[in-house]
């Protein structure tokens, strides 16, 4: 599912790629990320864009409601994307599972992406490798059924949303590598350079042996709002923040 | 493996063992004996018991009108074990264990029956409704909770 965050990471910076614009979901996809390192918002902004593609619409899963609405850039906060995207808060590990089992009874059109954000909330503490594996293997089962419902060429993504600590022990490492195995491909967010002004973060996209790795700057200033350059470029110039595209779709 | 999502999938070499197993049994309706000491050679005494479990019919493929679909492994020792169709998961205790924690082996062997029984088409079918599908993935977890 690295092709949706790759495109919201290279918005305003890299139009030739629109032709690559296929709906191909691609490998299920884990953001990691420290506490406050913007996960929900490029979460959100992943979500905001595939809204935009013209296609089913995007199942958004978190605990609870988002405090406020990240700051979208430019144009891309239109209600009939943000209508498209349809927020479900299992309160509780439990309804979760509940909610990925029954997947298949809901009606109404499939999504053609699932996000889930904050997954560290759901791993219960005495979980053993099986329940979590059971989770995300859940996760997985759920998108390759949407995917199966689209029909062949155009499948559900899948991005989930891991805090990590900085220092983390080893079961925390023993975790994160099984949760690896059903998450081929990766985005490592980190806070880099701590400025008075704006929140500096390095984010690092492993697309799961599809592709080179790519780097990009964002930067959330004060207000929320992002912005986001490629690396190694420097960060903090916001007139390479010109990346309204939604008059993209045919 | 139409079912799996790109990228998680087998390790390539034996994606391909599987594939030509296919076309093997196809053309043939068995399979050639030098796949089978490949598969011997790359899972070990898995190889042997999961075509055990294939024999035996031990496989059911349970689909629900949704299209959403689970296996289930009937065990030697009489117990069941929930496979998803989509990705790597067993429910038995040698996948937590070996596959898991101790990341030295690839499947279990219901897994591995499960994909043989693909490629030999001897899965057994079994038809239920979208909500009986739902306690099937979810019954797996309530067995979980009592057991710990």
């Amino acid at each position: 599912m690295a092709e949706v965050l790759r495109r919201v990471l290279s918005l305003g910076s890299s139009a030739e790629s629109e032709e690559e614009n296929t709906a191909e979901a691609g490998p299920p996809l884990l953001l990691l990320g420290g506490p406050g390192s913007g996960k929900t918002a490029l979460l959100f902004a992943a979500a905001l864009e595939a809204a935009g593609e013209g296609r089913g619409p995007v199942l958004f899963l978190t605990r609870r409601p988002l405090q406020s609405l990240p700051r979208a850039r430019g144009a891309t906060l239109d209600p009939l994307r943000l209508q498209k995207i349809r927020f479900q808060y299992p309160p509780s590990t439990h309804e979760l599972l509940q909610l990925l089992c029954s997947a298949h009874e809901a009606r109404g059109p499939t999504p053609s992406l699932v996000l889930l954000d904050g997954l560290e909330e759901y791993l219960v503490e005495d979980w053993g490798p099986q329940e979590a594996a059971y989770l995300a293997a859940l996760l997985l089962d759920t998108a390759a059924h949407f995917s199966h419902q689209i029909g062949p060429g155009q499948g559900c993504g899948l991005i989930v949303a891991l805090q990590i600590r900085e220092e983390g022990d080893s079961g925390d490492a023993l975790q994160l590598s099984l949760l690896q195995r059903y998450f081929p491909a990766q985005c490592w967010l980190q806070v880099d350079a701590p400025g008075p002004r704006q929140r500096c973060l390095r984010a690092c996209l492993d697309p799961g042996g599809l592709g080179p790795r790519a780097e990009w700057w964002v930067a959330f200033r004060p207000d929320g709002e992002m912005t986001i350059t490629p690396w190694p470029a420097q960060a903090g110039n916001p007139s390479s923040d010109k990346g309204s595209s939604s008059e993209d779709q045919p | 493996m139409a079912f799996a999502l790109p990228g998680v999938t087998l390790p390539a070499v034996v994606e391909e063992l599987l594939s030509e197993m296919a076309a093997a049994v196809q053309e043939n309706a068995r399979i050639p004996d030098e796949h089978l000491s490949s598969l011997k050679f790359i899972f070990g005494s898995s190889a042997i018991q999961a075509l055990d479990l294939v024999d035996r019919q031990s496989i059911t493929l349970i689909s629900s009108p949704s299209g959403r679909r689970v296996y289930q492994v009937l065990g030697s020792s009489g117990k069941t074990y929930t496979c998803l169709a989509s990705c790597h998961y067993c429910s038995c205790p040698a996948f937590a264990f070996s596959v898991l924690r101790k990341s030295d082996s690839l499947l279990c062997k219901h897994l591995l029956a499960v994909y043989l029984s693909q490629v030999m088409r001897t899965c057994r079918q079994l038809k239920v409704s979208d909500k009986q599908l739902t306690d099937i993935l979810l019954v797996k977890k309530k067995q979980e909770a009592q057991k710990v």
